[in-house]
């Protein structure tokens, strides 16, 4: 992080609103893709950037370490998320493995749905592999950004997209027999 | 290649994302070649990239999004600006938070003790002297501190048989050890300072001429005790009140005689009202002090006796081995004068020094006859002074009269008195004050002859109305207090303060109120002006009111000369009907105010009766009464709630805080829980 992106966190943590709008301006994007991984529901995840950035002005005081003020924001969005996701399904382990299992057989006739399918697919993975996924294909951050941006430390990324990449390619190998 | 084969999911997502190492690329594709299962599996993870960037990549935020994400921001946060802004940003701060809390429970303690009475701050000297004293009291419980104690004792004692060599005049015995370390912790050190000094002192005069006399001395005097082998100039004073003075001097000779002293000095003086005092100096044996002393209280009434007693032992003892040391050295040069005179010179120096060497011998020979003379015979001086010594002389008679008049005109009144003026009766001071209402009041203060007082007080007394008058007298003693019962009384000029002022601030002797109804109140009104006129009456004030009920009132307030005021009620009854008339009369009983002149006062309502239904009825007037009644309720409610808030208050507070730390720790662990899913759902 440069020292010019530090004087801006640190200014938006002291109330500075023009400082917290760039801020707005330059995580909105990530926020939005975590939020997506999880939900995997585009207006539900616009909603949770939206609560995520006027919760994160109203309690911006409590955070000491502007270094952490990306990490801190996107554990906001992922608990709003995971709360949205919650209310949405009460008990979602159970309806998961149902709904797969239905994509799972439907695709095996409709095998055009790839989109579905993918979907599905991503719906099986833990959420933090989500996340990651979704932050790397919808803003192809590199990967140092993407660590901090989820606070997980150094060389862990590789490994959690490494498996999620490897799963999703496990699963969906019918379907990319098929595509190719 | 091993590990590439193993950990081949993440070189391939590394691969397509970009993020190898140029070593790691290579090493991954030579595996590659190698190894036709991750072939088939970088095949398939390629056509897994291109999938995703197809599906997913078309879910991300659009173009506009960050600039809706802000602006949205904007609808929901809106910015506060002025005052309220800046002290919500200010209390986003930490500092300021705990300074604000602070705050509030210093203010809400404050409250309590503005409730419960409490003084609102401790008097800033009794936290000082508690704290004071508890450091004390920890000090004298300290050990270390309790043995310094004994090592000054100690010191004390050892110093005590040199301290009298040290110095001739005692030096103010050093104060009782308890009381040192009771009065404040400094002193402390400041008497081991002083105590060690002394010790030195003592070393270094050892060293010099008299050491072992001064050794000796010190052992016969802590053997022997205090007294003996001492010199003490023993000095008594003691003031004595006698019936007869010469009466007294012949006892106290007497006992001189008899304790085998003499009478030094006298001498008497005559006071004004023909007593005697005086001033006896007796030279008694120190050894028969105390007894003359105890015989001296028969004599009269002791009123103050005091005892000194001098340590000159050193200053003897100094001078004494001096001498023995200078006799020693005339021998020696009168030897040399008859063995070893050859050279005239050398004699005339021998001679001179000898001459010298005497005269050094009878200054000390004086002294020491001197010392003796103080030591062998002790002072008392003895104030005599016979009974009642203050009885006065004179006594003078002051008078002092305040007079307080009412007047119709101050300002004649206060003309005619300063008229008065005359050799006999003076004029201090004169003072007329107006006020921007009008009203004239003067103030006059007289010194008068006493043969001329009565006549003029008269006077003046004739030339308005007596409020008040009041005389003072007091008889002052001259030269002393007391009963004087042959000492003449003399009159002192009299002081005579006049307080003047208008008599329309004359406080009515009677108060009357009473209503007339009339139908026609506007001419009722003036016909009674009319009758007040005629009774020697004054208006003071008149009002006309109409009500929208069509009543109407007239107030009219007067003043009567008592005498007519009888006259004035029965004229009154022509008028219409009298009600409600009630009379309050203020009897001065000790007054001097003449009762036919004194004023009355009267506050008459005409009124007529107007229409039947009365505004205090009728459906607003409820309405506004209820309304005003739930108002009133309100407010009281208001107050209520804010005594319940004072008293919640803190509590309200101390259970948020709990709360707030409590909520601070579930949600740090709930935080590390789902770490540790993540944790494991990564692994």
């Amino acid at each position: 992080m440069d020292s010019n992106e530090h004087a801006i966190h640190r200014a938006a943590i002291q109330g500075d609103r023009e400082a917290f709008e760039m801020i707005i301006h330059s995580f909105s994007r990530s926020l939005f893709a975590i939020a997506y991984g999880i939900l995997q529901n585009r207006e539900e995840a616009e909603d949770v950037v939206q609560d995520s950035f006027v919760k994160a002005w109203k309690s911006r005081w409590r955070v000491r370490d502007p270094e952490k003020f990306p990490a801190w924001l996107s554990t906001i969005a992922r608990h709003r998320a995971r709360d949205v996701a919650r209310r949405r399904r009460p008990e979602p382990l159970p309806h998961d493995l149902e709904s797969t299992e239905l994509v799972d057989s439907s695709s095996e006739k409709e095998t055009a749905d790839l989109d579905g399918e993918v979907h599905a697919a991503l719906a099986q993975l833990p959420e933090l592999h989500r996340v990651a996924l979704t932050l790397r294909y919808f803003e192809e951050l590199d990967y140092a950004t993407i660590e901090r941006t989820l606070g997980v430390t150094n060389g862990a990324l590789r490994g959690i997209l490494g498996r999620a990449l490897g799963v999703m390619r496990k699963r969906l190998k019918p379907a990319l027999a098929s595509a190719t | 290649m091993e590990t590439i084969h193993e950990q081949i999911d993440e070189f391939l997502a590394a691969d397509l994302h970009g993020e190898l190492s140029t070593a790691e690329r290579d090493g991954l594709h030579a595996h590659l070649v190698e190894c036709a299962e991750c072939r088939q599996a970088f095949q398939e993870e390629k056509n897994m990239h291109k999938l995703l960037n197809q599906t997913i990549a078309d879910k991300k935020a659009d173009h506009g999004f960050e600039q809706r994400m802000v602006s949205r921001f904007r609808d929901r946060v809106p910015e506060r600006r002025g005052l309220l802004g800046i002290v919500a940003n200010l209390l986003r701060v930490r500092a300021v938070q705990l300074t604000a809390v602070a705050a509030l429970l210093l203010a809400l303690a404050q409250m309590g003790r503005m409730i419960t009475g409490e003084s609102a701050t401790p008097t800033r000297s009794d936290i000082t002297n508690a704290t004071v004293l508890s450091e004390l009291q920890t000090d004298a419980e300290k050990p270390g501190a309790r043995r310094d104690f004994g090592v000054l004792a100690k010191t004390d004692g050892r110093t005590k048989g040199t301290d009298m060599f040290a110095q001739s005049p005692l030096p103010p015995a050093p104060p009782p050890v308890d009381t040192a370390s009771v009065n404040a912790p400094k002193p402390q050190t400041e008497l081991r300072s002083i105590a060690r000094p002394k010790k030195a002192e003592f070393k270094d005069e050892k060293a010099p001429t008299a050491a072992a006399n001064e050794t000796t001395e010190e052992s016969t005097a802590t053997v022997t005790g205090p007294s003996a082998n001492r010199k003490l100039v023993r000095n008594a004073t003691a003031e004595l009140e006698v019936v007869s003075f010469d009466a007294a001097l012949q006892k106290v000779t007497g006992f001189a005689a008899e304790e085998k002293g003499y009478v030094a000095t006298t001498s008497s003086e005559k006071q004004a009202n023909g007593k005697l005092s005086g001033e006896v100096v007796v030279k008694v044996l120190p050894d028969n002090l105390d007894r003359f002393l105890q015989k001296l209280r028969g004599i009269g009434e002791l009123k103050n006796q005091a005892l000194t007693t001098e340590d000159v032992t050193k200053a003897y003892f100094d001078t004494e081995s001096r001498l023995k040391n200078a006799r020693l050295m005339e021998q020696r040069l009168i030897e040399i004068l008859k063995t070893k005179s050859k050279d005239v010179a050398d004699l005339l120096e021998v001679e001179k020094e000898l001459g010298r060497v005497r005269g050094e011998i009878e200054t000390m020979q004086g002294e020491l006859k001197f010392m003796d003379s103080q030591v062998n015979f002790a002072t008392v001086t003895i104030t005599l002074a016979e009974k009642n010594m203050n009885v006065p002389a004179a006594f003078l008679l002051k008078e002092r009269a305040q007079l307080a008049l009412y007047a119709t005109e101050v300002e004649k009144t206060y003309n005619d008195i300063k008229a008065l003026a005359s050799p006999k009766v003076q004029i201090t001071n004169a003072q007329i004050d107006r006020d921007n209402t009008g009203r004239v009041s003067a103030r006059l203060s007289l010194l008068l002859a006493p043969e001329e007082s009565e006549a003029v007080i008269a006077k003046v007394k004739g030339m308005a109305r007596v409020e008040n008058f009041q005389v003072q007298t007091e008889r002052v003693s001259q030269g002393g207090d007391g009963l004087g019962e042959n000492a003449k009384t003399e009159r002192d000029k009299v002081e005579l303060n006049v307080t003047l002022s208008h008599d329309e601030q004359e406080i009515a002797l009677q108060q009357t109120s009473l209503r007339i109804q009339t139908p026609e109140v506007n001419d009722k009104t003036k016909q009674l002006r009319a009758i007040a006129e005629q009774q020697n009456g004054r208006i003071r004030s008149s009002s006309f009111s109409r009500d929208p009920n069509g009543r109407e009132y007239a107030n009219v307030s007067l003043r009567v000369p008592m005498k007519n005021y009888n006259a004035l009620m029965q004229s009154l009854n022509a008028l219409g009907k009298v009600e409600n008339v009630s009379v309050r009369r203020d009897d001065r009983p000790n007054s001097q105010t003449d009762e036919a002149n004194a004023p009355a006062d009267l506050t008459i309502q005409v009124y007529s009766q107007g229409n039947i239904v009365s505004e205090e009825t009728g459906i607003w007037v409820t309405l506004r009464r209820t309304i005003g009644q739930g108002a009133a309720a309100l407010m009281w409610s208001a107050r209520m709630i804010g005594v319940a808030i004072a008293f919640l208050a803190p509590w309200v507070l101390a259970i948020a805080g709990v709360g707030w730390v409590a909520r601070r720790v579930s949600r740090a662990r709930r935080a590390a829980k789902q770490r540790a899913e993540e944790e494991n759902g990564a692994n």
